[in-house]
């Protein structure tokens, strides 16, 4: 290709970027925000007192979600459910997905602590209806009873659902059906924002040389690697 | 059987412990009833069986402003009964939970308001909510109050009861004048949960009515109209759907504010993108497509342009489909079909019809209807049904099952879909009445059900429509002269109407068809007679007329038969006749029937052409026909001509 790239220095482009005006506030509610979704209730309360940024939820909803979270990570399904109709009973009655994948999980971890018998009757019980409402529910249905045809269910080709993914995979859902019941957008903005960057960085590369960030941590520009051509 | 945790946990024994006298264990009752019931409909319906909720509606009843653990148990319990299940609505409206729930929205603990705002919002999601009658003053000061609260549960139940209750225009108004446009707006602009709602409250207040469209689409200089036009583009896909609702309506009564090409188009590819949603959002936006090109031709144009029935036809081979958006995406296709004959001629190249013929048999009533009546529609094409090969007995077979289908709506579309196969072509005609349709249809053109009956002749009607004599008679011997004539002289003037049309083209055509109106002492022509002389709709004296005239192309016998029916006079009183009142008469279409008539009868070739001209001209009609060389409608000044010509060759024409 014969166009050849605009070259912009660091002296050029530093002044570009200090003519940006970016309001303190704002950095501060992306913090924020960032501190909330992600559930760090401690940090979030003292930024708040630090910055004065109010947070859009309230504080101790935080600290129930949390609770909602570190049960699901550690087995224990049914604390979870009681936590989160305690929080709003909405949420699992009009989202039928993540009441299965609850149930699910809850199964689950039966199958791991060997309580056979246990799991076949709640299958049948409860999730069995579940299964004939929705078709793809039955198909999970069925690969979650698979495991207990296995002698090492860890080995057998749905052991997958045995790993701790699988609970994080639950735990993420409900958090995430928490946090839009509050009103508040399950991903923080922040990684997205940074996304965004690197997306703009390589649409500018095909059109000019200038200092990079490269390094997300440090947020360091880096000057281009001069390759004339 | 396993030691298990929940095995004292079964609905029986929670329901005893819910009588309990002590309130710890009730209220632990209450909590393990409420986390057995979320989510879980199995477990609603055996709890509704065993007679719970009336139990907890009275602990909600007798609680004390002070419990408020009781008080939100027994709220969030009430709330999961009426969420999913209508029996589960039903026996919560029936225990009389409505007052208490409304009673403790002004408890002073949030939680408490929480609680019952969340399932009051539950019941009046439900079409069986009562309706909450805001036009009452202290009522609407009350819903206004809900509306303007700071607690986002609360401002919510204010919107959904709006969204149910508001029907008539009055109740628009009121709201309007109150300032709840200007309310919900606001809301629109705030809390991601209350969007949802608020559109679907807006949608509410604006529907049919113009007045309010205006008010609202000048709102705020148009700030309003654009906030909608945004959220059109929303993340949040039910958001998409309830805003392109919300402008579906402002179109409806007020298209001048939906004009724009640009947002037309965005409009109907949203609506068809919305279909890639597995939930309910992708279940609606087929039947909001529909409602958006309603009878809308330059609409049908615009989605054909953007390729929508190709991709409706796309969603239409999907499997597993669920049925209520089978049912939509029929619906949709019957309303794109049913006018352009390209979208029509597009459908067939797609090669959909069989998924069409399948969903005849569907185990859901509503998605067969929709099927005959995307038939229907697609079989609007003259050129397609005359092409031929795309409609044989694999959709004619299924079609004539239907008609004795347990669901009334499933037969009349069935029969709209036959009306239009059987229109005009030998072969589906043939095949028709082989596979026994005639029966059935005979069969129906004596249900009690009126709409039944109507669609039933009108059938019959288009299936005699040109059919050759064999055809006729095989119709004629199952339905029975006696039968005809009763539905002549039917109690509903449109099946009257139909009735005749059918006797109008069984006796086109063929002489020998006409002695068929004179069998059985002519109980068939003095039926028509009848109508003629008597009835007061027009188009059914048309019907009458054309029959008459009809048969006024037959023999000499045939001929003074109708002679003697048109000179009787009406009634005693008026000496006129009735082919007189007709020729003065201000319906163009009773004129020109009614001039047909007369050209049939001076046709100059029969032996008594001559004295019937001077009967007529003795009755005043030859110089009434006179008069009207100019009629204003060319049809009947064409066959007044043909009366005159006729005349100028009878010895005496110049008297």
């Amino acid at each position: 290709m014969g166009t050849s790239k605009r070259v912009i220095t660091r002296e050029e482009w530093e002044k570009r970027l200090n003519e940006v005006n970016i309001r303190k506030e704002d950095m501060n509610k992306l913090v924020m925000n960032y501190l909330v979704t992600e559930g760090y209730v401690e940090a979030a309360e003292r930024f708040k007192m630090e910055s004065g940024t109010e947070p859009l939820v309230d504080l101790a909803s935080i600290t129930e979600r949390m609770a909602v979270k570190k049960a699901l990570h550690s087995g224990d399904i049914e604390d979870a459910i009681e936590k989160v109709n305690d929080l709003n009973p909405e949420i699992l009655d009009t989202n039928p997905q993540l009441f299965f994948l609850l149930q699910q999980q809850k199964l689950i971890e039966l199958i791991r602590n060997g309580k056979t018998e246990e799991a076949l009757e709640f299958a049948q019980e409860e999730l069995a209806p579940r299964g004939e409402e929705n078709q793809s529910f039955l198909e999970e249905l069925e690969k979650t009873v698979a495991l207990l045809a296995f002698e090492n269910a860890a080995d057998c080709p749905v052991g997958g659902l045995l790993d701790i993914s699988q609970r994080l995979k639950t735990a993420n859902e409900v958090n995430a059906a928490i946090l839009t019941s509050q009103n508040h957008e399950k991903d923080p903005k922040l990684p997205s924002l940074l996304k965004m960057l690197v997306w703009a960085q390589s649409q500018l590369d095909e059109k000019a040389l200038y200092p990079h960030i490269k390094d997300l941590s440090t947020g360091v520009l880096e000057d281009h690697s001069a390759s004339k051509k | 059987m396993p030691a298990s945790a929940s095995s004292n946990n079964r609905p029986p024994d929670l329901l005893c412990r819910l009588n309990s006298g002590d309130e710890d264990t009730k209220l632990k009752a209450l909590r393990e009833v409420k986390n057995q019931i979320i989510g879980n409909k199995t477990k609603k319906l055996s709890y509704i069986k065993l007679g719970a909720v009336p139990t907890v509606v009275d602990i909600l009843g007798t609680a004390s402003d002070s419990d408020t653990c009781l008080l939100i148990q027994s709220a969030a319990v009430i709330g999961s009964f009426s969420c999913g299940v209508d029996v589960g609505v039903k026996a919560v409206l029936d225990s009389g939970a409505f007052p208490h729930l409304f009673r403790i929205l002004s408890n002073s603990d949030d939680k408490v308001v929480d609680a019952a705002a969340r399932s009051l919002r539950m019941i009046f999601q439900s079409k069986l909510a009562p309706k909450y009658y805001f036009l009452e003053e202290e009522k609407l000061e009350f819903l206004l109050s809900l509306l303007n609260s700071e607690n986002e549960n609360v401002t919510g139940l204010g919107a959904s009861i709006i969204s149910h209750s508001c029907e008539t225009s009055a109740e628009q108004m009121v709201l309007s004048e109150a300032g709840v446009l200007e309310r919900l707006i606001t809301l629109l602009e705030g809390s991601l949960n209350l969007r949802d709602v608020s559109l679907e409250s807006l949608a509410a207040i604006i529907k049919n009515n113009s007045e309010i469209i205006s008010k609202f689409v000048n709102l705020d200089s148009g700030r309003a109209l654009s906030l909608i036009k945004e959220l059109v583009k929303d993340r949040y896909p039910r958001t998409r759907l309830l805003a392109c609702m919300v402008l579906i309506a402002i179109g409806q009564s007020s298209p001048c504010h939906l004009r724009d090409i640009g947002i037309r188009t965005k409009l109907i590819l949203t609506l068809v993108e919305l279909l890639e949603e597995s939930d309910r959002v992708g279940d609606e936006a087929p039947f909001a497509l529909a409602r958006l090109i309603s009878d809308k031709e330059d609409l049908h144009k615009l989605a054909l342009e953007v390729d929508v029935l190709i991709k409706l036809c796309k969603f239409l081979s999907k499997v597993p489909i669920h049925a209520k958006r089978l049912e939509g995406i029929l619906v949709a296709l019957s309303e794109l079909c049913s006018k352009l004959e390209n979208c029509r001629s597009q459908f067939l190249t797609l090669q959909v019809l069989h998924l069409v013929t399948d969903a005849l048999k569907h185990d859901l009533a509503e998605v067969r209807t929709a099927a005959c009546i995307c038939i229907r529609s697609v079989t609007r094409s003259v050129k397609n049904l005359s092409a031929g090969h795309y409609f044989n007995e694999m959709t004619v077979i299924p079609l004539v099952q239907l008609l004795h289908d347990p669901c009334t709506s499933v037969q009349v579309a069935a029969l709209g879909a036959i009306s239009n196969i059987v229109v005009d072509f030998k072969i589906r005609k043939s095949t028709f009445i082989q596979c026994g349709g005639v029966k059935h249809l005979v069969q129906l053109s004596k249900s009690m059900d009126a709409v039944l009956r109507l669609n039933a002749v009108l059938a019959l009607r288009n299936l005699m429509f040109l059919l050759d004599k064999n055809g006729k008679e095989c119709i004629l011997l199952e339905l029975t002269i006696s039968t005809l004539a009763s539905l002549i002289c039917d109690p509903e003037p449109s099946i009257q109407e139909q009735a005749l049309a059918l006797v109008r083209n069984l006796v086109d055509g063929c002489v020998d068809s006409i002695e068929h109106v004179f069998s059985e002492d002519g109980l068939i022509i003095n039926s028509v007679g009848r109508q003629v002389s008597t009835a007061s709709k027009p188009e059914v004296c048309v019907q009458g007329m054309y029959v008459l005239s009809n048969v006024a192309a037959g023999n000499e016998l045939h001929k003074e038969a109708v002679m003697h029916h048109l000179l009787q006079p009406e009634a005693s009183e008026y000496t006129q006749s009735v082919i007189i009142k007709f020729l003065q008469g201000s319906d163009s279409q009773l004129r020109t029937a009614s001039v047909w008539g007369v050209v049939n009868l001076t046709y100059p070739g029969s032996p008594g052409a001559s004295d019937r001209y001077a009967r007529l001209r003795d009755a005043g009609i030859i110089s009434q026909i006179k008069s009207m060389v100019n009629d204003p409608c060319l049809d009947a000044k064409f066959r007044v001509r043909t009366v005159l010509e006729q005349c100028m060759t009878f010895p005496s024409s110049s008297a």
